[in-house]
């Protein structure tokens, strides 16, 4: 009988097999992380971890950018069998980013699951901070950046407070309850703060 | 009676201590998707980006810009 997680020099190994949603975000993944840093957020942190439910899409934040370097990521994710929900060509599809809007991507040929592309940039204190602070998360061969667990946990809690964020949030409390720190969590709640204002 | 978030907490715990519940998870989550991959292609097709951004607006998780 193994647990269902370890820690490996810091970062979270989840001993479990990669699903089709883990295939999914990996496949974007590889190609976001050659052109910008980047944050999963949300749902997926919580479903990665175990937690049983279904989801649409996966929210993921990254910085805003140039035009010219959104062109190249954007033609190297339809090249790499992806399509953007809310346009074919990178000058339509940037006209959301540059404006904060978000905007999605799904395999070709399909809708669900999608990736939900949220621009940030450092006038979004909450966000930058949380971007800035990630922790490394393991599952197979499939790495990837996810919010402080504290932080995740405290902004389902403040901010979202759903039905299903309080489920995630108690899900996520439960199942890292070892590695959990009050002292993380006594500085991150002002942070998050600044967001409900 | 339990609540939902119990049944959460209580999932939670077996799982920490315990990665064969992962197994049924991977199931729920692999079939969703493999049940939607199929059920919107033929859904969509055979214009399937005008019908899905038909359908995603619909459902007011497409937003055009003004």
């Amino acid at each position: 009988m193994d647990k269902g997680f370890k820690l490996d020099k810091g970062t979270i190994v989840l001993n479990r097999k990669m699903t089709e949603l883990d295939l999914f975000v990996k496949d974007f993944l590889s190609i976001i992380e050659k052109h910008s840093k980047y944050l999963i957020v949300s749902g997926f942190v919580s479903i990665a971890s175990g937690r049983t439910r279904g989801t649409e899409d996966v929210d993921m934040l990254l910085p805003i950018m140039g035009k010219t370097s959104f062109s190249n990521l954007f033609k190297e994710l339809i090249s790499g069998g992806f399509w953007c929900l809310q346009g074919d060509t990178s000058d339509e599809v940037y006209s959301y980013i540059k404006d904060f809007h978000n905007i999605r991507f799904a395999r070709a040929n399909e809708v669900f699951p999608n990736m939900e592309v949220i621009p940030i940039d450092k006038m979004r204190k909450t966000k930058w901070f949380e971007f800035e602070h990630p922790q490394r998360m393991r599952v197979e061969t499939f790495e990837f950046d996810v919010p402080q667990l504290e932080f995740e946990i405290l902004y389902k809690e403040s901010i979202l407070k759903g039905e299903k964020d309080l489920a995630d949030a108690k899900h996520l409390r439960t199942f890292f309850k070892a590695i959990l720190k009050e002292e993380k969590f006594k500085e991150f709640k002002p942070i998050i703060e600044l967001e409900s204002r | 009676m339990k609540k939902q978030i119990d049944y959460v907490k209580l999932f939670a715990e077996k799982l920490r201590e315990d990665n064969k519940y992962f197994a049924q998870q991977k199931l729920l989550i692999d079939s969703q998707i493999i049940a939607s991959r199929t059920l919107l292609h033929n859904a969509f097709s055979p214009d399937f980006k005008k019908s899905a951004r038909d359908y995603l607006r619909k459902r007011g998780i497409l937003n055009k810009l003004d």
